[in-house]
């Protein structure tokens, strides 16, 4: 089971013949993903590591289904390249790109709602069930089979907490980064939805950062829905001095609104486990 | 990127919102020179990007030479929140009837930009939204389906007005809206939207932020120059290295770090464990060899950083290179300082064996924590100061 992807997920790669493409293209090969073409307009016909590249999705799909694509374009092709897998119903799209433009992010979550497809990012680090598949650019080994979801906002921060994990043999079912953007196609609410019913995942992470409303919009979620699992949650950026931006697009506070105390009174009011440290998150996952 | 007044309002009378006439000026010189085209009495605006302007007596009228000479003198020595007043808008004085407020900016909880009237303008607008909520009138723009006209009358209409007045505030509000979209802004702001004695339509202030990851085709946006305020010499070396870097005062714990989440739990972890970060650092997906040893470098000259933490993940980058990163400074340098690092993902062996050939302390399978534990103990062997902070 897990969520999202595994292992039947047939992956194409938007930038496939760039310098990250080819990269991580060789990435998931290893991991033994299914990924069935390159996507790269004006490449079609050539190949990265044996894995055949076509000028347009609709070229890819002439030839196979696809179930999911990976975009790792530069951010000023990332709007016509989610368009092209948009308009080809490709059910589930990972923009991995960082510094996506607002106004195009905007367009393409309006795009893909429209069209039933749902988009991960931008900004992410993409999807994994460990031991079944990923679409995304995190390196496999330092994720462990086993039964914690984890839903994070920060790419670094799956890492580490789901290494951590693994490191104490704890495993996850699907890790999911929801990248660090302000405008993201997939919130915290989306995936705790889909954690809610998968059998294979017991227990669910969240780690949030300061700035926005996702955190404060799951919290509303678990109280009106009440959840069948625990979620343990993390919130980076406590002790942050308020009005710096530390990096993330995403992690702004204006007008305190999207501080850490409101995101940890929230989610303590919806019943979720708070912790304040990464080595209490390992305890209560335990 | 915040865009001043007189940048802001440039790019919305382009877009056909009337603005006062008047230019801006560097002295006052150039100042009675606007004012002699304009005709007396005028408004001298100090230009500044933050905000509490008003308050910090910004904004002066003049009626006549003498008066613009001395207020503008008086303005350009004055400093509004740390921010030196270098340049004046001097505009004619408008003879105001009605302040509206129009606003567009991005709605956390729809993810849609959200259009904003109020008939109580010129007041700070998310005191309006705490203290009469119901006076502000709210429209979420969706991108692929912006509204028409007939919806943007519907909202002017709520907000109290009627005939022709409506007419013309509806129509700048459209143009605001194709502005918004056209500039790729996060935010602009028009507070107060006036209404003068003529009834003239005009935006007497300006607040526009252009989203920095579209400057790249935003050629107008982009050729407002910058002068670097960076008063840090050390934030000016890493914004030329591209490094996210923000210098914290009083801290004694130096931190690089590659991803803002990460870097935020890691200063989360050393207050929680009696340090003070001295600073925030990410290094973000590029962390070439080149990069490390540059981010490095900035945290060791960071003043009072007595111990050093390096947390970083081998994902879009790879260990060895940042391990290469670090031994070149380390070789070169010979820092005092107590480091731990925690760094793993791919080719993490190879990197661990670069750190390991320099007796680093590395953390392979623990966490942050555990690092900044180790990182603690290492101070205190050192008899470095405890901060009163504990956790």
């Amino acid at each position: 089971m897990a969520i999202l992807v595994n292992g039947d997920t047939r992956v194409i790669i938007q930038g496939a013949t760039g310098k990250q493409g080819q990269y991580h293209t060789m990435k998931l090969l290893e991991y033994h993903v299914r990924v069935v073409g390159g996507v790269t307009p004006g490449r079609g016909g050539a190949q990265v590591h044996g894995v055949p590249v076509y000028d347009t999705v609709a070229r890819v799909m002439k030839e196979t289904p696809v179930d999911a694509s990976m975009i790792v374009v530069p951010p000023a092709g990332v709007l016509a390249a989610a368009i092209d897998a948009i308009e080809n119903r490709v059910p589930l799209v990972v923009v991995i790109t960082e510094f996506v433009p607002l106004h195009d992010a905007l367009k393409i979550r309006g795009m893909a709602r429209k069209a039933g497809v749902r988009i991960i990012g931008p900004n992410t680090i993409g999807v994994i069930s460990p031991g079944k598949s990923k679409v995304g650019i995190m390196p496999g080994f330092i994720y462990g089979e086993g039964p914690v979801g984890v839903i994070s906002r920060s790419g670094t921060l799956t890492h580490e907490i789901a290494s951590n994990l693994t490191c104490q043999g704890i495993g996850q079912s699907t890790c999911v980064c929801i990248g660090g953007d302000m405008v993201k196609g997939t919130d915290f609410v989306d995936v705790l939805e889909l954690f809610r019913s998968d059998p294979e995942t017991e227990k669910v992470i969240l780690i949030g950062e300061i700035g926005g409303a996702g955190e404060e919009l799951a919290a509303r979620y678990l109280q009106e829905h009440p959840y069948p699992k625990k979620v343990i949650a993390f919130i980076a950026g406590a002790t942050a001095p308020p009005e710096k931006r530390m990096g993330h697009a995403g992690a702004m506070i204006s007008a305190g609104f999207g501080t850490a105390d409101s995101k940890i009174r929230s989610l303590k009011e919806a019943g979720v486990t708070v912790v304040e440290s990464l080595d209490e998150m390992i305890r209560q996952c335990r | 990127m915040k865009l001043y007044e007189y940048e802001g309002k440039a790019l919305l009378a382009k877009a056909g919102i009337p603005v006062p006439k008047g230019d801006v000026v560097a002295g006052p010189t150039e100042a009675v020179a606007v004012a002699a085209e304009l005709g007396y009495p005028v408004v001298l605006k100090s230009q500044v990007l933050r905000g509490g302007r008003g308050k910090a007596g910004g904004i002066r009228f003049a009626a006549d030479g003498d008066a613009l000479v001395r207020e503008a003198e008086a303005l350009l020595a004055l400093s509004i929140g740390g921010e030196r007043v270098e340049k004046l808008l001097i505009e004619e004085r408008l003879t105001v009837a009605r302040e509206l407020y129009a606003g567009i900016t991005l709605d956390p909880l729809t993810l849609l930009p959200q259009l904003m009237i109020s008939p109580s303008g010129g007041m700070d607008i998310e005191t309006v939204a705490h203290s009469t909520p119901g006076k502000l009138y709210r429209l979420p723009l969706d991108p692929l389906d912006l509204p028409g006209l007939p919806q943007v009358i519907d909202l002017v209409l709520m907000a109290g007005l009627q005939g022709e007045e409506m007419l013309r505030v509806a129509g700048t509000v459209q143009n605001l809206i194709r502005a918004y979209f056209r500039y790729e802004a996060i935010t602009v702001e028009i507070n107060p939207l006036i209404i003068d004695a003529q009834g003239r339509v005009l935006a007497a202030d300006a607040k526009l932020e252009i989203d920095d990851s579209a400057l790249g085709r935003q050629k107008e946006a982009a050729s407002f120059t910058r002068r670097e305020r960076l008063l840090d010499p050390l934030e000016a070396e890493a914004k030329a290295g591209d490094i996210a870097y923000v210098r914290m005062d009083e801290g004694n714990v130096g931190l690089v770090s590659g991803g803002a989440g990460l870097g935020m739990a890691s200063m989360d972890m050393i207050f929680v464990h009696g340090g003070v970060p001295a600073n925030f650092l990410d290094l973000g997906g590029n962390a070439t060899q080149e990069r490390t040893a540059a981010a490095l470098r900035i945290v060791l000259k960071t003043p009072g950083v007595e111990g050093i933490l390096i947390n970083l993940f081998g994902g879009i980058n790879n260990c060895e290179s940042m391990a290469k990163g670090i031994a070149q400074v380390l070789d070169a340098l010979h820092p005092p300082q107590a480091i731990v690092v925690k760094m793993r993902g791919h080719s993490q062996d190879e990197g661990w064996a670069i750190l390991e050939a320099r007796q680093i302390s590395i953390v392979k399978f623990g966490t942050t924590e555990e690092a900044v534990l180790l990182l603690m103990a290492k101070l205190k062997e050192r008899g470095v100061r405890g901060s009163g902070h504990t956790g």
